[in-house]
């Protein structure tokens, strides 16, 4: 025979179980499993009068705390007037749309570039007799290399400039490209190895990183996948006594653990 | 108001719509300051109300609308309060905020006033965890998951302090006080 003190304990146990079950109810917060709930809250309330007398008076409580909420609608005070300068001013939304403008146009004079040294190459690279191979490419073939990059940077800027959330992936390879060809061409440059006009051309790729920099700053404008860093909700291992799913957050946990 | 469109005015804010800002700040403030009301006192409410839309603004920025607007502000608001708690608690406490105070919260219309007194100390005397879940659930009506999401923990812990919340006000206010000999468990 189990001691008296553990009985009482599961009883206890029991009806705090239940009471909490019909708590939720009351809110309208069924669980997962809400027909088996309620069936084993029906059938504890069968045999524990407690438990039917604490069911009406919470009925009671919560009628009493909603007439409240009804009434609570008014009373704090205004401060619209007060607070309302600490909001972005008008200029946030100026400069987010300058930004993606310049972005995109940008993005546009890059892939044009792209382009046009790409067909330049492939029409070229038939005359070319290749007299010199680097690393296994010949010239046609790192010219056809470059011009394909230049391409898909001009495209990668157009598509920052409408899809700002994948923007900032794309930042610090670019960064370190430029500063790379920064030191090249100053090397090339002081060799006469390159026109200045080709090395001219470059700054449209510092002009797509600078904007880049400012679209990710000041708009980070949400829409569809998921967004780096959106783990604002921190699992919390104090509580959860009966281990319910928090089903919101573990959604943002996925979101965030994808991204 | 819905959540759609609170957040929907917070995102107009933050891209410069200062239209937008006034609006989302009228439609929430209440909320805020009612939240504020139970999570430190009366006499400090509105300050820190001022102090959550003040730190809400100025990170508006950062905001990505990944989560609803109004839980984010909330959740502000919970985090200027325990800072305001914390900072109190290393002064000490001045005799003005122990002082009662009976002015029923807002004109509850249709309801006793002494019973919003009542209901008002009740909650007062709650532990401060289930006094968080209980106003946000009822008085401020979100759901659990919000709530949750505004305390930072799981549903789980929000529905059991709900229930020990409606538990000891049932006890404090109810018709048929349960019997004294009753373990009285915490959490
Ligand atoms: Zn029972």
């Amino acid at each position: 025979m189990r001691p008296v003190d553990d009985q009482h304990g599961m009883e206890w146990d029991r009806c705090d179980r239940c009471r909490e079950a019909m708590s939720a109810a009351l809110d309208g917060e069924a669980a997962k499993d809400a027909a088996a709930e309620q069936a084993a809250v029906d059938a504890h309330l069968a045999g524990c009068p407690d438990c039917r007398a604490w069911q009406q008076d919470a009925a009671h409580v919560t009628a009493i705390t909603r007439r409240a909420r009804t009434g609570l609608a008014t009373g704090g005070p205004d401060l619209v007037a007060r607070v309302v300068d600490h909001a972005p001013g008008p200029r946030a939304r100026w400069r987010g749309t300058a930004a993606r403008a310049g972005l995109a146009a940008v993005g546009v004079a890059q892939a044009t570039i792209g382009l046009v040294s790409l067909l330049g190459a492939v029409t070229h690279a038939h005359a070319m007799t290749d007299p010199l191979m680097v690393l296994g490419a010949g010239i046609a073939h790192a010219t056809h290399e470059s011009a394909a990059w230049n391409l898909a940077l001009g495209v990668a800027f157009l598509a920052g400039a409408l899809w700002s959330r994948h923007l900032a992936g794309l930042l610090p390879a670019l960064g370190a490209f430029i500063a790379v060809l920064a030191v090249v061409s100053g090397l090339d440059l002081v060799a006469g190895r390159v026109d200045p006009a080709r090395v001219a051309t470059h700054l449209l790729l510092v002009a797509g990183f600078v904007l880049g920099l400012a679209v990710v700053r000041t708009v980070p404008r949400p829409g569809p996948g998921p967004t780096p860093g959106a783990r604002w909700w921190r699992r919390d291992e104090r509580g959860a006594p009966d281990g319910h799913a928090p089903a919101v957050a573990d959604r943002w946990e996925r979101e965030s653990d994808v991204a | 108001m819905d959540d759609a469109r609170i957040t929907a005015l917070a995102l107009r804010a933050r891209d410069g719509d200062r239209a937008a800002a006034g609006e989302f700040v009228a439609v929430t403030q209440q909320q805020v300051w009612r939240l504020l009301v139970h999570l430190a006192d009366a006499s400090v409410a509105e300050e820190l109300a001022q102090e959550t839309y003040e730190r809400a603004l100025g990170s508006l920025r950062r905001y990505r609308g990944d989560a609803p607007a109004r839980s984010w502000l909330l959740s502000i608001a919970r985090r200027v309060a325990a800072d305001h708690l914390r900072r109190r608690a290393r002064r000490p406490v001045s005799p003005a905020t122990l002082a009662e105070d009976d002015r029923p919260l807002g004109h509850v219309s249709g309801a006793d006033p002494a019973e919003s007194v009542a209901v008002r100390h009740a909650l007062a005397a709650l532990d401060p965890d289930r006094r968080e879940a209980f106003v946000l659930t009822q008085l401020l009506g979100l759901r659990y998951d919000e709530a949750a999401s505004v305390a930072g923990c799981p549903i789980g812990t929000i529905r059991s302090r709900v229930a020990r919340a409606r538990a000891d006000l049932v006890a404090a206010l109810g018709e048929h006080p349960p019997s004294a000999e009753r373990p009285h468990r915490s959490g």
